[in-house]
């Protein structure tokens, strides 16, 4: 139990980390920071199609890493 | 924690007006004056009144064989149950936070006007400022309630009605234009009226802070239907009257360039000394109102967050009290944050319509509910009944929807926004119940597989992403969605909430 006691911890903490920093990179490519846009190469006809993934994906992983840290926590 | 049982009669009557009383009647005449319905805005006051007596009826009966804490959510709780009970809770404290905030925004747009005639030079800086003055309130307003302080409220009330005494009485010596207040018998003129009927409603809704405050009360099956009747045919008599004068000192004139009131107390006071006495007298009386009720609908949010968190349909830190003043201070201050956020739109058509809608909606289910329990509970204690059944709750039910509809014929463009934000936060509410329901295993369940899922989805992409992003980050995000994923599915928590 206790090495899934650190799995859950680390893997939560990096999920939940993750999901932030893919929002993060969602709005960072829409506004087109840093010309970042150009920079990953994606074109403006796909940019609506990128940002609904990373949304998604940032979404559910900041969910699910908050079960597993809330699981540590309890 | 119990709440002591310390009010009496004339207390709950000024509880009762002090929740209604007060700053609506300083911004929404405006917009239901020169917009809507011209004069006939006085006969619609009085409709609205009398609707409010009709559910007052129902609230009545609720109350006295329901005297607990949690107001409609409670009442159509033992009526309906879960969704609906959860959805009037939900209703009834947006309408109370939109509510808290139209009261906010009137409170800067006062000292705007305040300040128009003592330092000129400032007035441009407040009303820059509308959305920051009205936080600033809502914060400190929280902060005396979390103190649990409430002895202004007998002060402020018995000082609104004599100013307002004052107004009339004015109004009367200055001589009156008499206002044609009766609506034409035409589409466009009876549309103008039924919207302002439904804009000016939540005029008269804030009394219900009467219900939700019910278990502070003495003998609250006798003590709480009489203080409600009473606050009602007060209310719709002040309402009326002042609405009357207003509306006859200022006959057919397009707009007047600063609150109706206002303009109107200046035209009848006259000036001393130089000082628009009238003005001023209305903007400060605006002020106190306005603090009054959102005070007041703090104490009505925390109390129907506490009813929602006390069946775990809420988390239960809501319910936590603060140990030195007694009061429910996580509730108080989870709703300021939304009243401080809607204040901050400050548009007041917006918020105006927003509240009215739905109180609307939560007086049609308290309506409903009383029918429901007369069928599902016949034997149960009732002090007091609504008369006339069941004649009373449909025509209110009736009249709850029309007055919904009307503005929306009408195409105003407020009652539309107001309308369709509002189904949208009614979709976030379904949605937050659903997930309550499926509770937190199989809601744990469900990430874990989809987490399993993006996870494995992503593997079988890296081919395709390499070129655009590095291989041991997409390598490395996979991994740890799937031992998520996995983690999570193989979780043998089973705890609901």
């Amino acid at each position: 139990m206790r090495v899934r006691r650190i799995l859950v911890t680390i893997v939560g903490i990096a999920q939940g980390a993750i999901g932030v920093l893919a929002g993060i990179l969602a709005f960072i490519l829409y506004f087109n920071f840093l010309g970042v846009q150009t920079t990953l190469n994606v074109s403006a006809e796909f940019l609506p199609l990128y940002l609904l993934i990373l949304s998604v994906f940032s979404f559910f992983s900041v969910i699910s890493g908050f079960f597993l840290i809330h699981e540590e926590i309890e | 924690m119990a709440t002591e049982r310390k009010l009496g009669l004339s207390r709950a009557v000024i509880m009762g007006l002090g929740g209604a009383i007060g700053f609506e009647i300083f911004v929404l005449l405006d917009y239901a004056y020169f917009d809507l319905a011209g004069p006939t805005m006085v006969s619609a006051l009085f409709l609205c009144g009398l609707i409010n007596l009709l559910t007052m009826f129902s609230y009545s009966e609720l109350s006295a064989a329901i005297p607990k804490v949690g107001g409609e959510y409670t009442y159509t709780k033992a009526a309906f149950g879960g969704l609906t009970a959860f959805m009037a809770g939900c209703l009834r404290w947006l309408a109370s936070v939109f509510g808290g905030a139209l009261a906010a925004v009137v409170f800067a747009q006062q000292l705007t006007y305040f300040f128009s005639i003592f330092i000129p030079a400032v007035q441009n800086f407040i009303l820059v400022s509308t959305p920051l003055i009205a936080a600033i309130v809502v914060i400190i307003l929280a902060a005396l309630d979390i103190k649990g302080v409430k002895e202004a409220t007998i002060l402020i009330v018995v000082a609104f009605l004599a100013i307002f005494a004052v107004f009339l009485a004015s109004g009367l010596w200055y001589g009156l234009t008499p206002p044609e207040v009766l609506p034409r018998a035409s589409l466009g003129g009876l549309s103008g009226f039924f919207a302002a009927t439904a804009y000016t409603f939540t005029m008269f809704v804030g009394m219900r802070a009467l219900v939700a405050g019910a278990p502070q009360i003495k003998e609250p099956g006798k003590n709480v239907p009489r203080a409600l009747l009473l606050s009602t045919v007060l209310l719709t008599a002040v309402y009326c009257g002042v609405a009357y004068v207003a509306v006859g000192v200022v006959p057919g004139e397009a707009s007047v360039g600063s609150p109706l009131l206002n303009f109107a107390a200046e035209r009848i006071m006259g000036e001393i000394g130089g000082v628009r006495i009238g003005g001023i007298l209305f903007a400060v009386a605006g002020m106190i109102a306005s603090i009054s009720s959102v005070s007041t609908a703090m104490m009505v949010q925390s109390s129907i967050l506490g009813g929602m968190s006390r069946d775990g349909y809420l988390p239960k830190v809501l319910l936590r009290v603060h140990r030195r003043f007694g009061t429910r201070y996580v509730a108080v201050i989870a709703s300021s944050l939304f009243v401080i956020l809607f204040s901050a739109i400050g548009a007041v058509e917006f918020l105006g319509y927003a509240a009215s809608f739905g109180s609307l909606l939560v007086f049609a289910l308290v309506n409903l509910s009383l029918m429901k329990l007369r069928e599902k509970e016949p034997h149960l204690k009732r002090p007091f009944k609504a008369p006339l059944y069941p004649i009373t709750p449909i025509a209110g039910i009736v009249m709850s929807f029309l007055l919904l509809t009307f503005p929306v014929l009408l195409r105003d463009v407020n009652a539309e926004s107001a309308l369709i934000f509002g189904l949208g936060l009614m979709a976030l509410v379904l949605t937050a119940y659903y997930l309550r329901m499926v509770g937190r295993y199989r809601l744990r369940v469900a990430m874990g597989g989809i987490s399993l899922g993006m996870g494995v989805l992503l593997a079988l992409l890296i081919p395709l992403l390499i070129p655009r992003l590095p291989l041991y980050v997409l390598i490395f995000v996979s991994a740890v969605s799937i031992i998520a994923g996995v983690l999570n599915v193989t979780a043998r928590t089973r705890k609901i909430f």
